[in-house]
């Protein structure tokens, strides 16, 4: 489904992903892993279309992704999360899900008036859904900012999701999270592959990471150093070399 | 009692000037381009009225169809420029407004009169309501019409879909992009309603003071437009007009009888007012807008 | 053929003429792009500061007969004296990242000095001695006003100064680290404040000697010439890139004959236009100037 080919991304001198080459097969949960600085942020960002590649492409259901912008991705099917949390503060949670795009079916079915109003009874069929999933249905009226930070990382999740997209980039989304808040997002992550979603996780937390992925990539340095089964990784020494020092093992 | 009247009829043109940058700086784009758009809409439906004798209606129309069109074709290239480069890119956009009508030329022979707009002359004898017989009170009235609808469209917007996506552009553009929003599309499209409503503030306003000349176009004037809504809060349009109300009513009048001494308080008053409270003269919403608007990124430049 | 020749010289008289006078702008251009460098700001009240020190020096003239040289030093240190309390009141206390406020209260500022000065002078424009007026060089069909030259070689000697203080003493090292990290320059232990208030000095000198130049070039001092000048004195740098002053330096110059030509074919009124439309077409189709870096999305 999706086919990142010798991508590289440079700033400058500095080569945050170099010839890098990975692919995503439809229903799976790929994990993405590295020491800080490895390049899978920048990886996300070149993948949803908000940074351009240095070079190599990034192909997706066939179809590459180059010079498009991210909403366009989006129409595509690709979503994503980001890391430090950017939901619309000023907006309630019920407009923050309400500004999001809808699923190409839901939009199909809705005039293009009510669509703009956000009027059309499908669109608030769809929303409180989405709050009941998140179990954020009755901060519907609360300002995102007012938000505790777990209810934060669900509703941008909602939001992302929204948009009934075919591929999900999950950019750390247990970060700050406890155990039983891991968990949670764990049995989501697991929800959403049961409706249908491909998902690329990018994540620092292994209980996670071991936890939901069917296959995981390491980066090191912006460059692919491993890729397998948890059990495979776990196991592998340069991996270990990697992340000498690193100590997120819960 | 005309003077009061000419009061309340500025605090309604300018109430409709700050709406138009309300719409914009909602999305995020400080624009200064709409003292061009409301020299656009003035001499627009001045012409109208003037040289072509169309109605005031159909000429107001006019004037905001030929202004939005400008902010239109305007808000493609301010999607290219951001914070203080668009300040100085609309900046420019109203100073090159304001010096084509300096130089336009169009004078036609009425009843035995010159009439027209006559280059550095400015434009005079824009005698519509005197012509047809309007009494003041009702110039007032309806020009406040005028700005009741637009307040109430903006207000009943606001609710609906389309002003929670202007907010969410005015936010996080990237967050809005990268959440489905197509945000050249809202930022256009606001520039485009910026544009009509400023339009129509100038077609008001030309023909209530039936004189237009160059001078009033400025950037002093851009300034006002956009000061009204950051000062009166973004939250909703009443902020805009009580801000309008205190300026143009408190400010400008109050402060009449220090005469030429005026403008020196009012720069002194600018430079206290930003150093004691630069930001808590406006609401939080406002602040994280303008933070997002006019954050500048420099990139290394060497000095 | 002879028509063609003619129009020829004469458009190149005028480039020529325009180039000249174009130091001043690029004078006024480096000062607005020295500050945006240092500080991520615009101050709107530069070239006001500036034609104040230009009207200190002026007084000089008029008041004790000071010779040329010290008129243009009076200019350039009142200049700067009007430069530091720019920064003081409109820009020391306001918090960085507070665009707006700093910008809005140097908008404040370029008021206030304006209405100082028209009280000052009642409004009324004032003859400004004029240096070398009469000293004119013949070249070939070409006329050079000798002012016009005296004007270049003062922005020439400016310029040299500045580059040389800039990158040559600690002083210009230091305002040069603060542009670039301010927080890094302020672990270093340089203070960003006596930095920067030394920036707007730096600045001010310039705009004192560019208001004197300015004023000298046109023989008269007036206050309706500030907003032209600052909205030329912007475009300049914006046009250079903003930060960059060899980019000042070309587009002061540049805009100075551009400016020409335009007057000469299209005349005083509609000059001004083009030079907007100018500007318009850089923000456009290259917004980071000459040679400002390239701003990278997101």
């Amino acid at each position: 489904m999706l086919e990142i080919n010798a991508l590289s991304k440079n700033f400058g001198g500095i080569k945050a992903v170099e010839n890098l080459d990975l692919q995503v097969q439809s229903g799976e949960i790929v994990g993405l892993i590295g020491p800080n600085g490895s390049g899978k942020s920048t990886l996300v960002n070149v993948v949803c279309g908000v940074l351009k590649p240095t070079s190599g492409d990034v192909i997706f259901e066939g179809r590459s992704m180059a010079g498009q912008a991210p909403s366009t991705r989006l129409r595509h099917g690709i979503a994503r999360t980001f890391q430090n949390i950017r939901l619309f503060g000023g907006l309630t949670v019920w407009q923050n899900l309400w500004v999001a795009r809808n699923s190409p079916k839901d939009i199909r079915s809705q005039s293009i008036v009510r669509r703009w109003l956000g009027s059309s009874a499908v669109l608030k069929r769809e929303i409180e859904t989405m709050l009941e999933f998140s179990n954020l249905a009755d901060k519907a009226d609360v300002l995102a900012s007012n938000l505790a930070f777990g209810e934060q990382r669900r509703l941008e999740l909602a939001r992302a999701v929204a948009a009934k997209p075919r591929l999900l980039l999950l950019d750390e989304p247990a970060a700050g999270m406890n155990q039983t808040e891991v968990a949670e997002l764990e049995q989501r992550i697991r929800r959403l592959r049961e409706q249908g979603i491909t998902i690329l996780l990018v994540e620092h937390v292994m209980q996670l990471v071991m936890g939901v992925t069917d296959r995981i990539a390491v980066l090191n340095f912006g460059s692919k150093i491993a890729e397998g089964t948890p059990n495979d990784i776990q196991e592998n020494t340069a991996v270990q070399e990697a992340y000498l020092g690193h100590s997120d093992e819960v | 009692m005309d003077y009061y009247l000419n009061l309340i009829n500025t605090i309604g043109i300018h109430t409709l000037l700050g709406l138009s940058a309300y719409l914009l700086i909602l999305t995020g784009q400080v624009s200064m381009a709409q003292a061009g758009f409301f020299g656009i809409g003035a001499y627009t439906a001045a012409i109208f009225t003037v040289i072509f004798e169309w109605n005031i209606l159909s000429a107001i129309g006019a004037a905001m169809l030929v202004s939005g069109g400008v902010a239109f074709l305007v808000g493609f290239p301010a999607l290219r420029v951001r914070g203080l480069m668009l300040v100085v890119a609309t900046v420019a956009f109203s100073e090159f407004a304001r010096m084509f009508f300096y130089n336009l030329k169009w004078r036609v022979v009425r009843d035995g009169a010159e009439i027209g707009p006559d280059g550095t002359m400015g434009f005079a004898e824009i005698r519509y309501f005197n012509d047809n017989g309007w009494l003041n009170w009702e110039v007032t009235i309806f020009l406040w019409i005028f700005v009741a609808v637009v307040m109430a469209l903006i207000w009943w917007a606001d609710k609906t879909r389309i002003g929670a996506v202007l907010r969410a552009v005015g936010e996080d553009e990237l967050a809005a992009d990268s959440t489905g929003i197509n945000v050249t599309v809202v930022k256009v499209a606001a520039m485009t309603a910026g544009g009509v409503v400023a339009g129509l503030a100038g077609s008001l306003y030309a023909h209530q003071v039936t004189d237009l000349d160059h001078h009033t176009f400025t950037v002093l004037l851009a300034t006002f437009a956009i000061a009204y809504p950051i000062l009166g809060g973004l939250s909703n349009v009443f902020g805009t007009l009580i801000a309008v109300v205190f300026i143009q009513g408190l400010l400008i009048e109050g402060l009449r009888f220090l005469g030429d001494w005026r403008m020196l308080l009012f720069g002194a008053l600018i430079i206290v007012a930003m150093n004691i409270k630069p930001l808590g003269l406006f609401d939080n919403q406002t602040i994280r807008v303008l933070r997002n608007a006019l954050g500048v990124k420099r990139q290394g430049n060497s000095v | 053929m002879e028509d063609f020749w003619y129009e020829f010289v004469e458009v190149t008289q005028t480039i020529t003429d325009g180039l000249l006078f174009g130091s001043t702008y690029a004078l006024i251009g480096i000062g607005f792009t020295l500050i945006f460098g240092a500080m991520g700001k615009l101050n709107m009240a530069y070239a006001a500061a500036a034609l104040g020190g230009a009207y200190a020096g002026l007084a000089g003239f008029v008041l004790i007969k000071a010779p040329l040289v010290l008129v243009f030093g009076i200019s350039a240190v009142a200049a700067a004296v009007l430069g530091y309390a720019i920064y003081f009141a409109c820009f020391r206390f306001i918090p960085v990242n507070n665009h707006l406020a700093a910008l809005m209260a140097s908008v404040g500022g370029l008021f206030f000095i304006d209405e100082v000065v028209v009280h000052v002078t009642r409004g009324s424009p004032l003859t400004f001695p004029s240096m070398f007026g009469d000293v004119y060089f013949e070249i070939g069909p070409y006329g050079i006003r000798g002012d016009l030259v005296f004007v270049f070689v003062i922005g020439l000697i400016s310029t040299g100064i500045l580059l040389y203080i800039l990158f040559k003493t600690r002083l210009g090292l230091a305002t040069r680290a603060v542009a670039q990290q301010d927080v890094a320059a302020r672990l270093c232990g340089i203070g960003v404040h006596s930095t920067n208030s030394v920036t707007f000095a730096i600045a001010g000198v310039l705009g004192g000697i560019a208001g004197a130049m300015t004023a000298a070039a046109v023989g008269v001092l007036s206050p309706v010439m500030t907003v032209p000048l600052t909205i030329k004195g912007i475009i300049v740098a914006v046009i250079g890139g903003l930060g960059s002053i060899p980019g000042a330096i070309i587009a002061g110059l540049f805009i100075g004959g551009f400016e020409n030509v335009f007057l000469y074919f299209r005349g005083i009124d509609e000059r001004d236009m083009y030079v907007v439309a100018v500007l318009f077409l850089f923000l456009v189709f290259r917004p980071n100037g000459l040679f400002g870096t390239a701003i990278t999305r997101d």
